[in-house]
């Protein structure tokens, strides 16, 4: 065929450029929906992607009346990676969910963060909120994060296990090693650690040795590159490690931390330190029976500090409409909309709100609550009190320990090597 | 006989006349244009851009924050005086080794054993055939259980009497790699199959008979015969291999995500962590640009290769 007729080329070359206009067009009118709906429009992009706290931030949008909120949410991996696109974007998300911590302080550092301090002063909605919490969520002088709700961490056993094996809760490290020894007799691993996909779950513990052996202070700066790793503070750490080591169910290796619930539930294994969220992998007719204590003391002159990672929200500095969006944090930190996400989230976590009726909450949550109260001082968790790179040095240092506890000062000196080109990038 | 036939007319023989033909080639109508022009520009900006700004992005340091700051050649000096980078360089070298050739000397048995027609042949082809289907995640998941401290392969060594040989495949730091390597190979060996099979099928009968007519044995046969005729064949299964090996990273990743420390780390799974767990987006794309350069120089050196013995 040499040439087709007319009319046919010209159908066919209009669909082509329908063809292009088309994609052209979708660019154009994927940025125009966007843009415009800005204006009126909130967009809260949301990590929270497993089902039931996803469906609690629907319910508790839905309440909110006073603007239009467009709620996304993002699957978590993807949200962390997407988190400077988002906020660097040139019409970024109003109002996105993250964790308090070193991230949002870097964040808040290059100017990406809304200041929200009026929502901490006066009638402010977070005007309430502990001084504690204020402090986390301040950057340069400013409040750039608005906390909701946070959980704690503890050491998690079954009632019923501890009453079968005739052990008592420890409360000093020399009452913890017997609990340790005399579970290990009944042929039981004394301690439930899944390291294997999840290895930050063994910085859990490095991060309370140093809370309770150098106190929370020292903790902080070690995260933040002020002590080296191969230092005296860190080598008594890893001393008390050790003498866990040969307590820790040796087939954890091989699990994700929710693996690792089963055996403590199996009573295959003692104890497990982790945090609250490990009753969203209890089976419900064990969670009853699921009781924790505070990782015991270990030098009493210490004050008692205890991990409790907080989330919540913040905005993003180049929000079309700051004002709005302040408003959209202020009703996500009110008491009403926190106590309804927690209970439709059927999580184990804490309000950060005081107003936050906790009367009808598990007996277990207001223990948590009481640990938190009792306490000196807050810390977050290695990565959030550090960053995720620094958090992988852990995880190769520690895991390499379980494996290998008498390579420690080697170990230790890579962890430094390691840490120092974290740091120094 | 003196009468020469004349030579038959090119309609005779169902030759279409050269002259039209090449009159067809040289106008080319502007529509064909149109349809080859559209999916140009499209190929040039969704996937030639991109990838021209990861040479970009190789040198700068940028945590897609702001702009990016030039490094010049930074992040590659820094690339080979960083353990973990060269530790998965290793690794990946053992995995293309342990990868291509396990699945190609796999696939290629299992096609020369299922190549003849007998009964219940579709039954082993397609079993073998069926982990294909399945997605790389999805067999990682599979072979983690496996793998599981009392999961299939524990259990089995210890009721044949190997307690001994019983370890945690995926948490030991000596066999995470191998691991991961068998379950990677399981998947990809019933994919070499089919393609050597589809080889085997266009290779002619005749000559591997009148070998065996000759005295050759099966091995004979299968050197001097049947391997020849499958050079086309192992041009395309070679290129495949290098290429899946190169770029193997989801099943790393379900099963180990490169730990325990680093032992099982690849290129790919170490410029994913970079990349998009770190955001240190120049130091990843420089780890890109050499996985790059790597699958280029193989393909090509095997490509020019394979061309010059073919004319020759």
């Amino acid at each position: 065929m040499v040439s087709a007729p007319f009319s046919r080329r010209g159908f066919l070359a209009g669909i082509g450029g329908v063809g292009v206009a088309g994609l052209l067009g979708a660019c154009a009118t994927g940025s125009n929906e966007s843009a415009g709906a800005a204006s009126t429009t909130l967009t809260l992009q949301s990590s929270l992607s497993d089902p039931d706290p996803k469906a609690a931030l629907t319910k508790v949008v839905e309440g909110y009346s006073k603007s239009q909120v467009t709620l996304n949410t993002i699957a978590i991996e993807t949200f962390r990676a997407q988190l400077p696109t988002y906020l660097n974007s040139g019409n970024p998300p109003d109002v996105l969910t993250w964790y308090a911590g070193s991230v949002a302080r870097d964040y808040a550092s290059k100017g990406f963060l809304l200041d929200v301090s009026d929502l901490w002063t006066g009638s402010g909605p977070c005007a309430g909120f502990s001084p504690a919490l204020k402090e986390l969520s301040t950057a340069d002088g400013k409040q750039i994060f608005v906390p909701t709700n946070y959980y704690w961490w503890g050491v998690f056993y079954r009632k019923s296990a501890f009453q079968e094996w005739g052990v008592q809760v420890p409360t000093t490290w020399d009452e913890f090693i017997a609990v340790c020894k005399t579970i290990k007799s009944k042929g039981v691993a004394p301690i439930s650690m899944g390291t294997g996909s999840t290895p930050w779950v063994a910085s859990g513990w490095f991060d309370y040795l140093n809370l309770r052996i150098n106190g929370a202070d020292f903790h902080r700066e070690l995260l933040s590159g002020k002590h080296p790793f191969d230092g005296p503070e860190v080598k008594t750490v890893m001393d008390h490690y050790r003498q866990l080591v040969e307590y820790i169910d040796p087939k954890g290796r091989s699990y994700s931390w929710q693996d690792a619930v089963t055996p403590l539930t199996a009573k295959k294994a003692g104890m497990y330190l982790i945090g609250a969220f490990i009753t969203s992998g209890v089976p419900s007719d064990a969670v009853d029976d699921l009781d924790f204590f505070r990782v015991p003391i270990i030098d009493p002159s210490v004050p008692v500090a205890e991990e409790a990672p907080t989330d919540g929200y913040f905005a993003s500095a180049k929000s079309r409409n700051p004002q709005r969006a302040k408003e959209l944090l202020g009703y996500l930190a009110s008491a009403p909309a926190q106590q309804q996400f927690i209970q439709l989230a059927k999580s184990s976590n804490l309000p950060t709100s005081q107003a936050v009726d906790t009367t009808t909450f598990a007996p277990l949550v207001q223990k948590g609550i009481k640990l938190l109260n009792e306490s000196k001082a807050i810390t977050q968790f290695f990565n959030r009190d550090s960053s995720d790179e620094l958090q992988t040095t852990a995880d190769t240092a520690l895991t390499k320990f379980l494996d290998s506890p008498g390579d420690v000062n080697k170990i230790l000196t890579e962890w430094q090597g390691a840490a120092k080109k974290v740091l120094g990038s | 006989m003196t009468a020469v036939a004349a030579p038959p007319r090119p309609e005779e023989v169902g030759m279409a006349p050269p002259r039209r033909r090449k009159s067809g080639l040289r106008a080319v109508p502007p529509i064909v244009w149109v349809f080859l022009l559209i999916p140009a520009v499209v190929e040039v900006g969704m996937v030639f851009w991109p990838a021209v700004n990861s040479f970009y992005l190789s040198l700068t340091e940028w945590n897609g924050l702001g702009a990016a700051r030039p490094v010049g050649l930074d992040n590659f000096r820094d690339l080979f005086s960083d353990g973990i980078f060269l530790g998965a360089l290793k690794n990946n070298v053992i995995w293309a080794v342990g990868f291509g050739g396990l699945s190609v000397l796999g696939g290629l048995a299992l096609a020369l054993a299922l190549n003849r027609p007998r009964r219940g042949v579709g039954l082993y082809r397609s079993a073998i055939y069926l982990p294909m289907v399945f997605s790389l995640a999805v067999t990682g998941l599979f072979w983690r259980v496996q793998y599981q401290p009392d999961g299939t392969i524990n259990t089995l060594l210890g009721a044949v009497g190997l307690e001994s040989v019983e370890r945690q495949w995926l948490a030991d730091p000596h066999t995470a790699l191998y691991a991961v390597l068998i379950a990677a190979v399981w998947r990809q060996v019933g994919y070499v199959m089919v393609l050597y099979l589809a080889g085997l099928k266009g290779t002619d009968p005749t000559l591997d008979d009148a070998a065996a007519v000759d005295g050759a044995t099966a091995w004979q046969r299968f050197r001097f015969v049947t391997w020849p005729q499958l050079r086309g064949v192992n041009t395309v299964v070679f290129a495949v291999t290098v290429i899946d090996s190169l770029r193997t990273f989801d099943i790393v990743w379900a099963m180990t995500q490169g730990g325990p420390y680093h032992s099982s780390e690849l290129l790919s799974t170490y410029m994913f962590q970079q990349g998009f767990t770190f955001l240190n987006l120049g130091y990843a794309s420089a780890i890109a640009v050499v996985i790059f350069a790597l699958a280029l120089i193989f393909i090509i050196t095997y490509l020019v290769r394979a061309t010059k013995e073919e004319v020759a």
